[in-house]
């Protein structure tokens, strides 16, 4: 894709990530933050995937999905207003979260404009990148394997442990 | 690939479904008939656009949308030909399973939309369904993907020229077929819609007019999808002798979208936490074990 095309993608869809994740604090259902946040991160991995990173945008739009899913079910059912209807105010410390919130975002965004970012952009086929894949792909694939494997027997086992007893037991 | 494949994707979408329909008739013991098809959508599409009673209506109306997106997006990476291969992208594979990973939201909005009872309560079943039954997805995607070294779904077929991937790896179609016929809305797992027992108000009993077509030609494109993706990735896809490649993949298609139909008028539908308790106690540790026999095999065989 050529510049004019990634742009035309990237500031439409950035900006209405932005909006989507503002509404996310601005609505009081759980369903609907839920579902705007997922909005929010679909758009984030178009936004990768408009900035040729395909397979990382790729499975962004496969987990957040799976993991957005995930959250609108647990909100919905622990939140005692999960549908907005009762004019829960979901926010607490106002003045001083905003204060931090502005102040971090002020922050972060001014590491963003002010690091000096390399200007070399490499090949897909340089030396730099193939080294980086060996090494990801040969040597440290042992530590993501366990890292893996750990993460899903905790999530095995958070079912047993959860599953035992309680009103669906069998 | 061509400027056009897009526009393919789109006829082969609209034709499919049809084609899809008249199998769907045929199963029920009909005759098939796509002039009651379009018949049907002809009047479906004069009634007006049913507006819920709901706070969140424009979740309602933007589901059918997503639907139908999701589904395209999914078909887009089915590979029908040597010489049309979808759209071509280099992890079509695990975009076919992100695509797929959006019919769970979709039907989420559309049942929470709705504002009736039991729509949400189809919503929450296939909630909890497809947290069980997406992870079968991408794993079984990986198992078969193992052999051919890519992700790219016409490698996948390519692959297969001798032996389809069904008969090296039959342990993974059993553990896929479940799952997309999960994601598909297929009866036995139908537990969102599940006419006759939600007393026909299931995720999408309030929908009418265009958005009731448009979920009518969602679900069958998304048949056609994971029909064509199981041809694809287990049955050798375009592979076969005598007749021309792109009618193998249409035949092998419409047969696996004929037994998956099939598949749910002799299996009766079981409580929704027996199939989510099948999911986690046995079709996700088995994908697991299938991606390591995967490995095994391609290492033996494949190297």
């Amino acid at each position: 894709m050529n510049d004019v095309a990634v742009a035309l993608v990237f500031w439409p869809v950035g900006a209405l990530m932005l909006l989507t994740a503002l509404y996310v604090f601005i609505t009081s259902s759980m369903a609907r933050a839920g579902l705007l946040l997922l909005a929010a991160l679909a758009l984030e991995s178009i936004l990768f995937i408009a900035l040729a990173s395909e397979y990382l945008g790729t499975l962004m739009l496969l987990m957040m999905s799976a993991e957005m899913v995930i959250m609108v079910f647990f909100m919905v059912m622990f939140m005692p207003d999960p549908g907005g209807l009762m004019g829960m105010d979901m926010t607490h410390d106002k003045r001083r979260s905003i204060a931090a919130a502005v102040v971090l975002s002020v922050a972060l965004s001014a590491v963003a404009v002010a690091t000096d970012w390399p200007a070399r952009v490499l090949p897909p086929d340089a030396p730099d990148v193939r080294a980086l894949g060996f090494e990801i792909m040969g040597r440290s694939m042992f530590s993501f394997l366990f890292a893996a494997t750990a993460i899903l027997f905790t999530m095995v086992g958070g079912i047993l442990v959860a599953k035992q007893g309680g009103r669906y037991a069998r | 690939m061509s400027d056009f494949a897009p526009l393919a994707v789109m006829l082969i979408a609209g034709f499919g479904a049809l084609a899809l329909a008249c199998v769907e008739q045929v199963v029920a013991g009909a005759r098939p008939s796509p002039v009651r098809i379009a018949r049907d959508a002809v009047l479906s599409l004069r009634e007006p656009i049913a507006r819920p009673q709901s706070y969140d209506g424009w979740l309602f109306h933007l589901a059918p949308a997503l639907l139908l997106l999701s589904a395209i997006a999914a078909l887009a990476m089915v590979p029908w030909a040597p010489g049309f291969r979808g759209i071509e992208v280099e992890s079509g594979a695990i975009v076919f399973a992100a695509a797929l990973a959006y019919v769970t939201p979709a039907v989420f909005m559309a049942g929470w939309g709705s504002g009736r009872p039991l729509a949400v309560v189809g919503a929450f079943r296939f909630l909890a369904l497809m947290l069980g039954y997406a992870m079968p997805i991408a794993m079984i995607t990986t198992a078969v993907a193992a052999p051919a070294g890519s992700l790219a779904p016409a490698a996948i077929v390519e692959v297969q020229h001798a032996v389809p991937m069904a008969l090296v790896q039959p342990y993974s179609l059993a553990l896929w077929l479940p799952a997309v016929m999960a994601v598909a809305l297929l009866a036995p797992f139908d537990v969102a819609t599940a006419p006759g027992e939600l007393g026909g108000a299931g995720v999408f009993s309030r929908y009418t007019g265009l958005e009731a077509a448009l979920v009518a030609l969602a679900r069958r494109v998304l048949l056609l999808a994971v029909a064509g993706m199981t041809a694809a990735l287990f049955l050798g896809g375009w592979h076969g002798p005598l007749l021309p490649d792109a009618l193998w993949m249409a035949l092998k298609t419409l047969a696996v979208g004929a037994g998956l139909l099939w598949a749910g008028r002799v299996f009766p539908r079981v409580e929704n936490d027996r199939l989510v308790a099948f999911a986690w106690t046995f079709a996700v540790p088995a994908s697991i074990g299938a991606i390591a026999l995967a490995g095994l095999t391609t290492l033996l065989f494949y190297r």
